[in-house]
Formats: C-alpha cells, structure tokens, sequence
C-alpha cells in the first residue's frame, strides 16, 4: 500500500482533480497567451515587411501633401514642358505645373480610393456572400444568381459606361463605380467558406443556446473569417486602386482631383513620349506599381496569418 | 533477429511562436522479424510523431535531434535521401492514420498500384499482382477499377493495407488503421491482418490509442506517456500485471461490457506540459502511488518482472500487488481510489451487494432496471420517483426518407423506418449501433431540426405541463426555439462544438440571455454556477478562458454546461465521449449520470460504443440500417443479445 502523492492533497476527488486541472490550464493559458499579436506576425514576414514599409511611406506622403509639395500642383506658373531641373525636380506639364507637386498629391487620391472603395466593396460582399451562403435555398439561388452575374459581367467596360454616362463627376463617383463592379469575387469566397463554416456544431450549438440569424453570423462566424476578411479587403483596394487610374487614364476620372490616373492621362495627352519627358511619364506609372507591389507584399504576410503553417519560415 | 532498433530517439518541436516541445524524448526499443509490436498512447503523447520520425516524414517545427533507428542495419535518421527512398516501401511502408485521404481521389486504385511498382522498378505485370494484392485483403478485384469517392472507408483502409503490402516489405508501420471505422469493419479488417502476418510474416509496429485492440493483437506492448516509453512487456503479461502506474489506468478505463459486472475508472489530471522541464517521473502528479522520491528523480526504463518499466515504485517492488483490471472492481486499490479514480458505475444485477460494500461504490452505483435490489441509498428515492412515470418524449411510429435528385432520376434512400421509442425523466436511453444506422438522424428528429417524413414526435414537458403534448414534427420558427429549451444537446467533438474565438462565459451565457432572461452580471454569476455544476472549479477561472485554453474533457464539461443552461428536460448526448482520451472518459459519464439523477433529466445517449452503453444506460435500443432490431434493459440487451446484429456488435469487440 502506497502514500498517495503529496502534491495531491485528499479532498472529494472531483474538487481536487478540477482545482489541479484548473491551475496546470492556467498555466498553459499565459503560455498560449504569449502568442504573437496580427502585427508581430506581418511583421515578422520580410516580405510584409518591406511592404508594410513602403505602404507606410505612401501614406505619411498622403498625409503631408500640402507639406512636402513644393508647389500649388493646380498652378500653372511655371514654364511648360519643362524636364526635370532643381526647381521642379520631375519638371512641369505642357499646361506648366509642376509633375513632382502632382505626384505627391496624387498619392492621397489612390490611397483614398483604395481605402473607401475596399471597403465599400468588402462590405457589399461580406453583406451578401454571408446572406447567401448562411439562409441557403432561394435566398442563396437569388444571391448567387447577382454574385455570378457580377462576376461575369467585364468589369471594365461597365466601369467605363458608368462613368462616362454618369450625370455628376468626382472622386466618390469613381469610389461608387469601383464599388459596384468590384464587390462579386469577395461574396463569392464569403459564401463558399461561410458554407463550411455554418454546419459546424458550435453554430448549431448556437442555434440551441437560442440565438438568432444575425447573431449567429455576426457573433460567431465572422471572427472566424477575419483573415479572409482581411484578405479581401486588401484585394479590393488593390483592384480599386488600379481601377481609378485605369478610369482617369481614360480621361473618365474627375478632373479636378489631382491623381496618378489623371497625369498619366495628361502626360499621354501632353506628347510626354514625344517631348522627351520621361519623368513626367514614367514617376506616376512607377508609383502605382510600387503601392500597388506593396499590397502584394502585405498579403504574404496576411496568409500567415490565417495559416500558422507559413508562419514557421520566412 | 532485430529488425529495428530504436536507441535514444529524441524529436523536438520548435515552433517559432510557442516553447519548444519535446515531444519523444529518449526512446529506445526493438522489434525483431515477424514481431507484432503494439505502441499505445492517449493523444499527444508523442506515438505519431515517433511513427512519423521512425520513417523520416518529420516536416518543421519538428526535427530529430537525437539518436539512432536502425533497420536493417543503416540509421533511418542520417541516412541519404536517396538510399531512404529505396528503403522506404521495400522495406518499411507504412498505413497512416488519415488512409481514408491517403488515396490520390483522381487516379483509379490500379495506377496506384501501377505508381507503387513503377517507382521501385518491379517488373511484375501490374494486374496480376494488384489483383493478387487485392485477393489478400479480401477485396473484389473489379476494386482495381474504381476511384478512391467510390469506395467505403473501410475497402480504402484494405487499399491502403494492400498498397503496403505491394512490395512484401519487412516491417509495416499502422498508425491508428482502424481508428474512424465502425467496430464491425474494424474487426473484419484487423482479423485479416493477423491472418496476413501469419502467412507473409512481416512484422508490425501498430500505433493505436485502443487498449482492447493492441492488447489483443500485439504480442508485445510499448506504452508510452508525455514523450517516453513507459513500460515494453509481452501482451500477456501486460493484461494480467501491468507495472506501470499509468499502464494500470488505461487498463482501468476499459471493461469488456459482456461481463456481469462493469467498472471502469479514470486518470485525474491532465499530461504534463512538455515544454518545461520536470525533474521528477512526469506522471507522478496524477499517480496514486506516487513516493517522495517520484517529483524529485526521473525514474530509467530498467527491467522488472520480465520487460522493463520506468517507475521508481515499480522497481522498489512497492507497488501494491491489487491485480487491476476490469475484472477486479469489487478489490479496487483504495489508494488509486482515493486520489481521484473517478468511479462511473459498479453494476452487477445479479450480485446485490457488491456495489454496496466496495469503497467508493456509492457514489457512482446505479442500477439498469429501477426494480432490482441492488440500490445503493442514494438512488432508492430518484429510482422510485422515475419509476413509471409517463414518457416526457415520445417518437412514435417515424420514417425519414432523403430525396435526392441528379439530373432526371431520383434517388431515395430510407435512413429510418418505424421507430419507436419513448425517454423517461431521470433515465437513461442508449442508442446503440453502427455509423449511418440512422442514430443521429434519430437525434435530429428529436431536437427538430430535420421533420419525420411520417410518424410523430411528441414532447410532454412544455410549460405550464398538463397541456397538450407538442408536436415537435410540426414546429417551426419561435415555436421550436422555445422547445429546444427544453431539449438540449452534447455533441460529440468538444473541440468543434465551442466557438475558438469565443469565452466560456459567452458560450454560456447566451442560452441564461436567451432563454433566462438573464443580463450582465446575472448572467455572470449563473455561468459561474454552472461551470461548478459540472466539475469545474474555481468557475472564475475558466469564465474568461477560450476554448484552446482548457483540455479535451474541460471543454466537454463546459459543452455540458451549456446545455444545462436553460434547464432542459431532455438531453440528447451524441457520442459524448468518443473523441476524449480513454483515461477521462469515466470522468464525463460519471458527470453525465450525476446530472440525469440529480436533475432527473431524460437523457438519449447516442453510441456505437457498448462499454459505455452499459455503464450509463437503464435501456439499450440497438438500431441497424434505421430499424430498431433489439431494445430492453441494459444489462439484458447487452448480457443476452437475441438479434444477430446486437451478437455481432458485441463480437466486434476485442476480448481481454
């Protein structure tokens, strides 16, 4: 016969074993605790983090604008189709404004769009993509049925017609455009993962502890979906962002917002090619491409947020 | 002749964001030719991961970080990729536990066959030998034809056997082969791998959680806890004297039902974190027979009474001599007792007082048939007052039919036929048969949320109560969110049944909001209530805990919890305990039977598992392919099976 344990005092045994149970889980909860938050994760992520840094730039340019601009980018003083010079570093346009001024204040139209338009469009497609696949049956025929007609539907001559044919112009327009035919691909991936998601027994459990549809969605399936949330966001303003310079490229923008869309527009319109001013053409071009590189970047870090396996490298 | 050679394995876990973990930790064994070696573990023991470095399929964070395999006489472990690759299969192949989705779904099962040969250069022709392979396992050669989707689980299990056996290796690995098949195809496919041993003798590594199982099919047994090899005895001598405090607890949670008398009990306590290091024996905080020396010195695998253990005690020689085991209940080792194994139940129709006079038997004592006299006091006055009651839930006379349309034709199929049944207030139904006879569309009919094609469910307990029974067929919207007060569900995987991104005290507090009427703080305390109800103490502790904080059997309490929230009368568990940790499953049926008396639920326990059935049960329904073939009392049912589906049920399990 053997002395019981002396870490193991002699109570009924059902307290005992619980208290013990519940000291070694508190234990494990701070280690657990000690995970990282979303932000150690991206940044953790090379490649998120250069994209972090660079989108980080993008937006203190945006919000210094009126700062760093050295000139008025609308005051046409200057002498025109200048080339780059130590007065205006990215030289001036046809009309003689300065392209550097332009370019900085541009910076805050993309990301501007980006942001609303991104999350108008996740919205949309949270809204819908979660209606139709939670309710199931008709809802989700009707649903699905708009989902793939905004799907197939070409995106880019839609945009175009809407803003061409639109009776008032301006930056929420194009905001409003980009919207409307960028919100199907978002549902779509909401609806196939809420379908998966909505027969798990902690939402039929729900539904037995009493909670309504929109509880039920609100409460419990979308924190299980912020990365994908995440992910689609970032999608969308990526789409959202190119979408308005493709608009203003086609002279379809707002032509009293200073954009990268509309000086690119200006600079084919202006002979840039034919002047030889390269700055005037190429510095709006390279910008885009590198916010919008920026956001690719983010995303490999924002996968490993939903996926603890690609957390292990990189 | 030793075929493997496992010295001083060691793997480590090192995720970036957690304490590393060492998860195998100095292993050492062998398995000589034609040796059928069992490795028997609970989850998170380290027996897949050993399985896994064993064949050198260690993806990171995990990494071998120590030790030697050898097989064959090369090390497995620093072995070149490519002389590994010619072994591997040849020599060593393996089953995995996922087979069911090791098949490529889009290549016919012969190309697989086809890929096995062409990579090892066999030369043989591909139909003869596959057909020859499939000939062994006991499968239709027409198989060869078919994609993986158009095969049952257990014919993909015999595939995966086959396709193990394609190349006669040496030494087959099993990880958990059968774990997921239903018990009768289980059995089918493991009496023909013991008939395939025999003639082709290979030898087997079977990696498995299934005590009944690995003890009836190994001829050597290795247990293993937190990472170590624990005890490595002959089958046999394991049965009749485990050495091993711990090996002596697993084989307290199991019983072989058919016996007159029944009782299992659990491990307290919890494994031990592994990414800490303890000095002392890692299972001395849950060991009954743990010494002072136990928390200070980590005990050696040294031999003791032919095969070797590792337990200071057991090497002392001061264990106690109480032959454990299923058989034994009624000389229980108060001492093991005592410290918390947690008793279910000592049921024994025959012998009146041996629930009585053993030790703890009170406490957890029931009987299977309300009449019989071997009460234990505290059941008397509950047993009467159930007595014979009226049902409070009726399913009288239901048919369910599924109607599936593709394309032009449509496909019925019958997934219940004419059953009937009744639950009674303070007692216990089980409902017992194999995957698809049609028990949780059974329970779905009852909690409403699927509608009987015909038949009626009746509910007696509503509101006020002398009304009109509900038709639960028939409810729909507020009507059957206000019955589902009343009728509440366990489900079977506590991991999936609690939100991960939610608390304790949220999932518990939205049926007190619901249904109570309960706000805030209120709401708060009842949780907290709750939680104590169910074994879970100090409730404050847990109330802010997310489901990944709390262990297998905390979470099932707290699924528990939640279903009592709104009081209910009826509780449908569905396999409640299947995906627990055999150690703790005694704890959660001891709970479930201490509310269905103290609250005098009626419960509707759902299983394929008869151990457990005839530990908690008053009545047993077994249903086969959506009839009910045979019902009665517990101990009937189960002790004298009429129907040849209930005799084949209970042959499907293993004999200790």
């Amino acid at each position: 016969m053997s002395t019981p344990a002396p870490a193991v005092p002699t109570p009924s045994r059902n307290t005992q074993t619980a208290v013990e149970q519940g000291h070694r889980s508190g234990m494990r909860g701070r280690l657990l605790g000690r995970q990282p938050g979303w932000f150690a994760i991206l940044w953790r992520n090379r490649k998120c983090r250069i994209g972090l840094l660079i989108l980080a730039g993008f937006v203190l340019v945006a919000l210094f604008a009126p700062v760093l601009a050295p000139y008025d980018p609308r005051s046409n003083d200057f002498p025109t189709s200048l080339g780059p010079t130590g007065d205006h570093w990215l030289g001036t346009t046809v009309q003689g404004e300065d392209v550097f001024s332009q370019l900085v204040v541009g910076a805050r139209t993309s990301l501007i769009v980006g942001l609303a338009a991104g999350l108008l469009s996740t919205l949309v497609g949270l809204v819908i993509g979660l209606t139709a696949g939670y309710a199931g049956g008709w809802v989700d025929e009707i649903l699905s049925f708009l989902i793939n007609l905004g799907l197939v539907v070409p995106a880019l001559p839609l945009m175009v017609t809407l803003a061409a044919y639109s009776p008032v112009r301006g930056l929420w327009l194009i905001i409003f455009v980009i919207s409307v035919t960028g919100w199907a691909y978002g549902a779509r991936i909401k609806r196939s993962q809420i379908i998966t998601l909505r027969t798990r027994d902690y939402i039929t459990a729900a539904r037995f502890a009493g909670d309504g549809t929109a509880r039920i969605i609100a409460r419990e399936i979308v924190p299980n979906m912020t990365s994908l949330i995440v992910v689609g966001f970032m999608g969308a303003a990526l789409a959202a962002i190119g979408g308005e310079a493709g608009l203003a490229f086609l002279g379809l923008g707002d032509p009293l917002t200073v954009s990268w869309g509309t000086m690119l527009n200006q600079a084919s319109l202006g002979g840039a090619m034919i002047t030889g001013q390269w700055a005037w053409l190429i510095a709006p071009g390279l910008t885009l491409a590198l916010l919008i590189t920026s956001f690719t970047l983010i995303n490999f870090g924002i996968d490993a947020l939903s996926n603890p396996h690609l957390r292990e490298d990189g | 002749m030793t075929l493997l050679e496992v010295d001083q394995l060691s793997v480590t876990y090192t995720p970036r964001d957690q304490p590393a973990v060492r998860a195998v930790r100095d292993v050492s064994f062998t398995i000589s030719d034609g040796e059928f070696v069992g490795l028997l573990g609970e989850s998170g023991c380290g027996k897949s991961t050993l399985g896994n470095a064993l064949l050198r399929l260690l993806s990171p964070p995990a990494r071998i970080i120590g030790g030697r395999v050898l097989f064959d006489g090369a090390d497995l472990a620093t072995l070149h990729t490519r002389q590994l690759r010619e072994l591997r299969w040849t020599n060593l192949s393996t089953v995995f536990q996922s087979s069911m989705n090791s098949l490529n779904p889009v290549i016919r099962i012969r190309e697989q066959f086809a890929d096995t040969f062409a990579a090892h250069r066999v030369t043989d022709n591909v139909d003869t030998r596959a057909a020859e392979l499939m000939e062994l396992v006991s499968l239709d050669r027409r198989v060869l034809r078919a994609f993986p989707h158009e095969l049952s689980g257990g014919m993909k299990q015999r595939v995966a056997l086959a396709l193990a056996l394609a190349l006669r290796p040496k030494l087959v690995l099993l990880d958990e082969p059968t774990t997921g098949l239903d018990v009768v195809v289980q059995r089918s496919i493991l009496d023909r791998l013991a008939e395939l041993r025999q003639e082709l003798g290979f030898a087997v590594l079977f990696i498995s959680h299934d005590l009944g199982t690995v003890l009836q099919m190994a001829d050597r047994v290795l247990v293993m806890y937190a990472g170590e090899i624990v005890e490595n005895r002959p089958a046999a001598e394991l049965r009749s004297d485990p050495r091993h405090p711990y090996t002596r607890g697993l084989l307290g949670s199991y019983a072989d039902p058919r016996q007159p008398e029944v009782r299992i009990t659990s491990i307290p306590g919890r494994t031990p974190d592994l990414s800490v290091s303890h000095p002392g024996c890692l299972f001395a905080p849950r060991c009954p027979y743990a010494e002072d020396a136990c928390t200070q010195t980590h005990p050696a695998l040294l031999p003791d009474h032919g095969g070797l253990v590792r337990c200071l005690v057991a090497q002392a020689d001061r264990l106690p001599t109480t032959p454990p085991g299923p058989l034994t209940g009624a000389t229980v080792d108060p001492a093991f007792v005592a410290t918390g194994g947690a008793e279910v139940a000592s049921i024994s129709p025959g012998i009146a007082d041996a629930a009585g006079t053993s030790s703890a038997g009170a406490a957890g004592a029931r009987s299977p048939n309300a009449g019989s006299g071997s009460l234990s006091a505290a059941d008397t006055d509950e047993a009467t007052g159930a007595g014979e009651t009226a049902a409070i839930l009726v399913v009288h006379d239901v048919h369910k039919r599924y109607t599936t349309r593709k394309g032009l034709r449509t496909n019925t199929v019958t997934a219940i036929s004419g059953v009937s049944l009744a639950l009674h207030r303070g007692r216990v139904t089980a409902l017992v048969g194999q995957s698809g006879s049609g028990k949780t569309t059974i329970a779905r009919l009852i909690t409403g949320i699927e509608r009987p094609t015909t038949g009626e469910v009746r509910f007696n307990g509503g509101g006020d109560g002398d009304g009109d029974p509900t038709r639960v067929d028939r409810l729909r919207g507020r009507a059957l969110r206000d019955y589902r007060r009343h009728v509440q569900m366990v489900f079977q995987d506590p991991f999936a049944a609690l939100n991960p991104t939610r608390t304790v005290a949220y999932a518990l507090s939205r049926p007190l909001v619901n249904y109570g009427g309960l706000r805030g703080g209120a709401a708060r305390d009842r949780a907290a209530e709750l939680l104590e109800s169910v074994g879970l103490f100090p409730a404050g502790q847990f109330l802010d805990k997310l489901p990944h904080q709390l262990s297998g059997g905390q979470r099932q309490r707290v699924v528990t919890a939640r279903a009592l929230a709104p009081d209910p009368a009826v509780l449908i568990a569905d396999e409640p305990i299947s995906m627990l940790d055999v150690s703790i499953r005694a704890e959660i049926l001891e709970l479930l039977a201490d509310l269905v008396r103290t609250r005098r639920l009626a419960m509707l326990y759902i299983t394929h598992d008869l151990l457990s059935a005839r530990l908690l049960a008053d009545e047993v329904l077994v249903l086969n392919r959506g009839e009910l073939v045979e019902s009665g009392p517990t101990a009937e049912v189960i002790g004298a099976p009429r129907n040849d589906y209930t005799k084949l049920l209970l042959d499907s399990i293993p004999r200790l």
